[in-house]
């Protein structure tokens, strides 16, 4: 749970300058987004069961699950109201999660 | 046991650097950074190889096998099993995110682009489970 904490203490950071973030993956459940809301974060989740967004977006990760399964490559961007990519952070490695601050820091710069 | 403090050293440093990495998985810090377990893991195979060098006794031989298995499979684990690899180049700075709608967890559908115009949007991308 440590992106979902991490990412909804940016929120909080950021105050209520309505950034939406959108959780992506092919097993979203009620219990992520339920925890979402204990921690009033602007969450949804997302469930892109048979991974084609993720896999438009170029970032499947063939195999790489921990039972050899298509999982996503943990990506986190960052979209002005325009919906054009302003920052973008593609992990090379499975145990690397944004860092909360580094998300911040671009969202603040929107300049929104 | 006071000569063995190099031997005893190499053991708590490879301990502790699993112990740290471990209790400190949430700081981000310490999490994208896991090339810092690997260099204590390093530093405690000099530090018993020096020792098992200076007196071929157990102890020193114990600490010198943990490090280096400790180093081999850290680096394994760090360098081929966590490696992800290069993916197709699709998302660029600059340009448009690529539209969808899916479906949130109570079924209900949302796309990107009814955020157009109305609000900044974070996409996060994982693994399936938190």
């Amino acid at each position: 749970m440590a992106e979902l904490q991490g990412l909804g203490a940016v929120l909080t950071e950021l105050g209520d300058e309505g950034v939406q973030i959108l959780a992506i993956s092919p097993d979203a459940n009620e219990k992520s987004q339920e925890l979402a809301q204990k921690l009033r974060a602007r969450y949804r989740f997302l469930t892109d069961r048979d991974l084609e967004v993720t896999r438009r977006y170029g970032l499947l990760h063939a195999h790489g699950g921990n039972q050899g399964q298509d999982v996503a490559r943990p990506t986190t961007v960052v979209l002005d109201r325009r919906g054009i990519v302003r920052w973008l952070q593609l992990a090379d490695s499975i145990q690397v999660r944004p860092d909360p601050a580094d998300v911040a820091r671009a969202v603040r710069q929107l300049g929104s | 046991m006071i000569r063995y403090w190099p031997a005893l050293a190499s053991v708590l440093l490879s301990l502790g650097a699993i112990t740290g990495y471990v209790a400190f998985l949430r700081v981000p810090a310490v999490r994208n950074h896991p090339e810092l377990y690997l260099l204590a893991f390093a530093v405690a195979t000099v530090i018993a190889a020096a020792a098992t060098w200076q007196a071929a006794r157990w102890p020193n031989f114990v600490a010198l096998g943990l490090s280096v298995v400790l180093l081999i499979l850290g680096g394994y684990f760090n360098f081929v099993l966590a490696k992800i690899p290069p993916a197709p180049a699709v998302l660029r700075v600059g340009e448009p995110a690529p539209d969808f709608t899916l479906p949130d967890a109570k079924g209900a559908l949302v796309s990107l682009a009814a955020f157009r115009e109305r609000t900044p949007v974070v996409l996060v991308f994982y693994r399936g489970y938190w």
